[in-house]
């Protein structure tokens, strides 16, 4: 056949720049709890961040170099006032966008240009079903109210959309509540995130709100997709880390990484070319998950569901 | 060659243009076409180019005639008409149903 429709492409080089995840900014209107960017949500870091300039050269440099998926995430994106700018300039380029962003930015006229020119999908965190357990966590006084706006805003224009939400001590109680209320949306996905992680600075903070392994498993059995989920990843083993092969991260002051979680080393994309980058440095990168002794297990995958 | 090698669904002096909803990338050798405003049921779809495909598909540039477009091919590449056509045909129709392509007008005059 001349053409075929396909969800994803098949027979990629192993090594190949599918895949970006893009923290375009550590700035947020919001102050989650367990945030591991807000640390850097501040003025003399924000001055440091990638220009306008920059960004669109560096993502015009990965469209020549293959790249097809493109994750803008956080901070929270659109609260660079260039925010729309990238975004459609990612569009025209012809990169599968998807957004996380907390929602709470998404007005009429914003969520009009997402449905003019649509994204692949747009992820919004809802860690709190009620106004007090949200804003708890976020907290931004209205920012609830805001953040379910902005989710109805998008669902008026049948766009993809998935709610996802990180379980903690402060929101427990709630998350089963959030799920029924993701299912009676209709087509839109849910994703539950158990992992917090250290700040950007090194900071614990976010684990003082971690539920404990006996607690996950409580709420966990309390769902049967919850429970087969995590049935299912406590019986395989984590695969290997095939970050830098066809997945990579840029932060928000242009550095060219492994993966989020991996900030190790990075390649400074304000001073070289994406292409030297990801092909002469990201290789050389240190995962402690990536050993030589898996490489010839590793194999291809890529899923744009 | 003429009209005749067409099918009656074909108008060889037909000329067809890209539509601007439509990015076209390289991707890993692939020829690859993206909608930039899709529909919720196409969110995740892409469309991939086979070589003849893609190789079509660079050519409609809303000035060629179809009649020319197939003349070039039979050029260029060792190819019967008879498939040259069939191929055309899909692709064609499969271009057209997406709206990945328009026609923007049709030659007047001999085609052949």
């Amino acid at each position: 056949m001349p053409m075929v429709r396909r969800d994803r492409l098949h027979h990629l080089p192993e090594r190949f720049p599918v895949f970006c995840q893009w923290e375009i900014t550590c700035r947020c209107n919001l102050h989650c709890v367990m945030c591991y960017t807000d640390c850097f949500n501040r003025p003399d870091f924000i001055r440091e961040e990638l220009t306008t300039h920059d960004i669109l050269r560096i993502m015009n440099e990965m469209a020549d170099a293959g790249t097809l998926e493109l994750c803008l995430t956080g901070g929270e994106p659109m609260i660079r006032p260039d925010f729309f700018h990238i975004y459609e300039h990612a569009i025209r380029r012809g990169f599968l966008v998807t957004v996380f962003t907390n929602g709470t930015l998404i007005s009429e006229a914003a969520a009009d240009r997402f449905a003019a020119l649509r994204p692949h999908r747009i992820e919004i965190s809802l860690h709190g079903l009620t106004r007090e357990t949200f804003e708890r966590i976020t907290q931004g006084p209205g920012s609830h109210h805001r953040c379910l706006d902005g989710i109805r805003l998008l669902l008026d224009r049948q766009i993809p959309l998935t709610l996802k939400c990180t379980a903690m001590t402060l929101n427990q109680h709630e998350i089963l509540a959030i799920k029924r209320y993701v299912t009676s949306l209709g087509m839109v996905g849910y994703k539950l995130g158990e992992d917090l992680r250290h700040e950007l600075d090194g900071g614990a903070g976010p684990f003082q709100y971690a539920l404990s392994n006996q607690t996950l498993v409580v709420l966990n059995r309390q769902d049967d997709d919850l429970w087969e989920e995590s049935c299912h990843q406590d019986q395989t083993e984590p695969p290997p880390c095939r970050s830098g092969m066809q997945r990579f991260h840029i932060d928000a002051y242009g550095m060219l990484q492994l993966c989020s979680g991996n900030r190790h080393q990075g390649y400074d994309l304000r001073q070289g070319s994406f292409e030297e980058g990801f092909y002469q440095h990201l290789p050389s990168f240190a995962c402690r998950r990536k050993t030589s002794a898996m490489k010839s297990l590793l194999h291809p995958t890529m899923n744009h569901a | 060659m003429g009209d005749l090698l067409f099918s009656c669904s074909m108008n060889a002096a037909a000329i067809y243009a890209k539509h601007p909803d439509y990015v076209q990338r390289d991707v890993a050798g692939e020829c690859i076409l993206v909608p930039i405003r899709r529909s919720l049921a196409e969110a995740n779809s892409i469309y991939v180019l086979n070589e003849t495909g893609a190789a079509f598909w660079n050519r409609l540039d809303g000035r060629q005639r179809l009649q020319d477009i197939t003349t070039a091919f039979c050029i260029e590449y060792d190819v019967t008409t008879e498939q040259l056509h069939q191929d055309f045909e899909t692709l064609l129709a499969d271009l057209l149903s997406i709206h990945a392509i328009e026609e923007v007008a049709v030659a007047d005059g001999p085609t052949g």
